[in-house]
């Protein structure tokens, strides 16, 4: 009796986010895996078509290739430069400075600012044609293209965006940094080891389960990146398609050409593909990932 | 820069000030205009109407110009009509179908809602309210021309009211073309004219200047000049044009961007045409660009320029435009939960002096007669521009029934693709046209 109580007393704690997650967040899983295979207009029921959808989505739509191939470059660029980037200014910073808590609020301000809306309009400014970049760069008597619309160049700007936002990421490997027992680099030390053996022997080892962490919500995160092709883009991916982030041409799908089933159908093929990725970085993790305790 | 600053001010302290009013908007209004009961007798004022509150929500589409209008018109009809209040869902165009198609789907769309050519579409699907037992009651449609009634009817159930009429036009900066030493061009002037004034213009006034945009990604200008060549770009079902025409047409555009005398592709992604405070004709910068008539006012608002409207050049055939079409309707949600109110305010918009006096012709020529009749004193130039331009239209136009494409959407974004594709020179004209046109019959084959 006792013990039916505190189960009871559990389960009251947890529904507000059981009613939650059944009702915002598993209710449309599996609505979504429906309308996948059906034709919905949103504004008329929607009309079973069986596989159709996943029929076109591999044979016959030149958008989502496109789309799928600016993602990848999108995503294979920005999640290391953002890690790397992330790790040596989180290695500065853990050089005992002085003022460590202000310089850590500093950098991390992008990243709360991120997300927003506001962050990107700013950025499509900077990056316009006669935009705060390219005055700078007119100082030096050089003329940078647009580089926000123009195709070959628009992808980029996204990276820079994506990398420019590291802060939560240095955040984690700052901690990391700290966990690492300091007798290790003064045994290092003694034994003669340079800076850049003590990185490569002792820190870089020692941070591979928090490289492992951040790499994973990385790579999930840029996969699903939309805010800023949208904003920077005008909403419309362009130009030539050069900026139609998968969830981007998703949205576009679904909300202007009103084809939500084909688009509930790309929402289950980007989680295969972010399954993937995460699948072979957990099963290739316990070659490169080392856990001073044992991984216990 | 500055003048935009200035009016997203204004609107916002306008906004600012109407958001107050409809606060307490039945104070105002009997402190203001009536001599009605006693200063502190609002609470009994309404008390002694049935206690009634209803909130109506109202999108649209447009420039600064046509939101301070709109609120205003929605001011006076909460003024006269105590208990009910509107609020404005405004805002540009781009992304506005977006939100309103995923309003519609769950269910809290706006009770009243601005429409364009799209309004079958959305009638189609029940997404509309017929007016048909308003209409004769509460909403009075007889100073109406009949056609104007005709392009909202759908199985005889009339879906929206006609807000203004347009056409689609193109906008041209006459200062530009005076500087420029260059005539404005009349009606009959074709295409070879066309690229003669756009290459003078931009040889005269020099580096960053621009004769025309280019309009080789713009759907109305594509549509009037197969029209003007003896084709047609959509009827019933089918495409009336070949891949040659479309050569042709793309042809056009790139020798007149490689002679410098249209906008170059990175410039015009950063200054899409269709945003009106991005427009480089506002800045002075282009001289031609395309637009729906009735967007002069929202245009001519932001620059000292003189703006002006002139139709498209004639081509081999004459002229390929369209006869005059109503450029906006309101229509009601399906869901409204206020029928009765909508309709009130819907023949407020189309029939009240006073609104129409407050509009004027922001959203195209007004539909009721009576209301152009007593406009006529108060016009202003740009308005009378609008209405010349109407005219205009109506004679050279030939008599062709306009039948929309039926997936408009895709279809301006596919021939925007191709257009960039060309100007970005990443495909060649031919392969840019062998795709826009499989690509074109795969949209109609999905559309049947």
């Amino acid at each position: 009796m006792q013990r039916y109580k505190t189960y009871m007393a559990g389960y009251a704690f947890l529904l507000p986010w059981l009613i939650g997650f059944l009702a915002l967040t598993l209710g449309p899983i599996i609505a979504s895996m429906y309308l996948s295979f059906t034709q919905y207009d949103l504004l008329t029921a929607p009309k079973w078509v069986g596989l159709a959808n996943y029929k076109t989505m591999f044979t016959d739509d030149f958008r989502l290739t496109d789309s799928v191939q600016v993602t990848f470059k999108y995503v294979l660029l920005s999640v290391p430069l953002k890690l790397a980037f992330a790790l040596l200014l989180a290695i500065l910073l853990n050089q005992g400075l002085r003022m460590l808590h202000f310089y850590r609020t500093i950098y991390y301000i992008p990243s709360l600012l991120g997300g927003s809306v506001a962050i990107s309009v700013l950025w499509k400014q900077v990056f316009d044609q006669d935009g705060l970049f390219n005055r700078m760069l007119g100082v030096f008597g050089i003329e940078g293209p647009a580089w926000i619309s123009n195709p070959h160049y628009a992808v980029y700007s996204l990276v820079g965006l994506s990398v420019w936002q590291f802060g939560s990421v240095m955040i984690i490997f700052l901690a990391g940094l700290k966990q690492v027992p300091q007798e290790l680099y003064e045994a290092a030390t003694v034994d003669g080891a340079g800076i850049l053996r003590k990185f490569a022997r002792i820190t870089l080892p020692l941070l591979t389960p928090v490289i492992f962490f951040n790499l994973t919500i990385t790579l999930i995160q840029s996969f699903q990146t939309f805010t800023k092709a949208f904003v920077i883009s005008g909403g419309t991916g362009g130009p030539i398609n050069s900026t139609l982030l998968y969830s981007l041409y998703l949205y576009m799908k679904g909300f202007t050409f009103m084809e939500m089933g084909y688009a509930s159908a790309m929402a289950w093929l980007l989680l295969a593909i972010i399954a993937v990725f995460t699948g072979v970085l957990f099963l290739t993790s316990r070659f490169w990932v080392f856990y001073s305790d044992g991984g216990k | 820069m500055n003048t935009r600053k200035i009016v997203s001010l204004t609107m916002l302290s306008s906004f600012l000030v109407l958001a107050a009013c409809g606060g307490n908007g039945n104070d105002n209004s009997n402190s203001g205009a009536s001599a009605s009961p006693s200063a502190g007798a609002s609470s009994s004022a309404s008390a002694s109407q049935p206690a009634k509150k209803v909130e109506l929500r109202m999108a649209w589409w447009g420039s600064e110009e046509r939101h301070e209008k709109t609120l205003k018109a929605i001011e006076l009809f909460e003024q006269n009509n105590p208990g009910i209040t509107i609020t404005g869902e405004y805002s540009g165009f781009d992304g506005y179908f977006d939100k309103l198609n995923t309003q519609i789907a769950a269910g809290n769309a706006p009770d009243l809602i601005q429409m364009g050519g799209n309004i079958k579409e959305y009638a189609g699907k029940n997404s509309l309210l017929d007016l048909k037992p308003y209409i004769g009651q509460t909403i009075n449609l007889d100073d109406f021309t009949p056609s104007l009634v005709r392009e909202a009817t759908v199985d005889d159930k009339v879906y929206g009211v006609t807000l203004g009429v347009s056409s689609s036009a193109l906008l041209y900066n006459a200062s530009m073309f005076n500087k420029a030493g260059v005539a404005v061009p009349t009606e009959k002037w074709t295409y070879d004219d066309f690229k003669t004034i756009v290459q003078q213009i931009a040889d005269k006034l020099g580096d960053g200047y621009y004769g025309s945009y280019d309009l080789s990604s713009d759907s109305a200008t594509l549509a009037s000049y197969l029209g003007s060549v003896g084709k047609e770009l959509y009827r019933d079902g089918a495409i009336h044009f070949d891949k040659q025409d479309m050569v042709n047409w793309f042809t056009l555009w790139s020798d007149l961007r490689k002679s410098g005398a249209v906008v170059p592709a990175e410039t015009q992604v950063a200054n899409p045409p269709t945003a009106v405070d991005k427009s480089l004709i506002v800045q002075g910068k282009v001289a031609i660009q395309s637009a729906s008539a009735s967007q002069i006012s929202g245009f001519q608002a932001l620059t000292q320029d003189q703006l002006g409207l002139i139709t498209f050049p004639n081509g081999t055939a004459g002229s390929g435009m369209v006869p005059p079409i109503s450029g906006q309707f309101i229509t009601a949600y399906s869901g409204t939960k206020h029928s009765e109110e909508v309709a009130k305010f819907m023949d407020f918009l189309v029939n009240d002096p006073e609104a129409g006096a407050i509009l004027g012709s922001t959203r195209g020529v007004p539909p009721s007669a009576k209301i152009r009749d007593s406009l006529a004193a108060s016009t202003t130039a740009t308005d009378k521009v609008l209405y010349d331009y109407i005219s205009l239209v109506s004679e050279v136009a030939p008599d062709v029934d306009y039948q929309q494409f039926p997936v408009d959407t895709e279809f301006t974004k596919l021939l925007q693709l191709t257009s960039e594709k060309i100007s970005f020179d990443v495909a060649s004209i031919d392969s840019a046209v062998d795709e826009f046109m499989s690509e074109v019959n795969k949209l109609l084959a999905k559309a049947q």
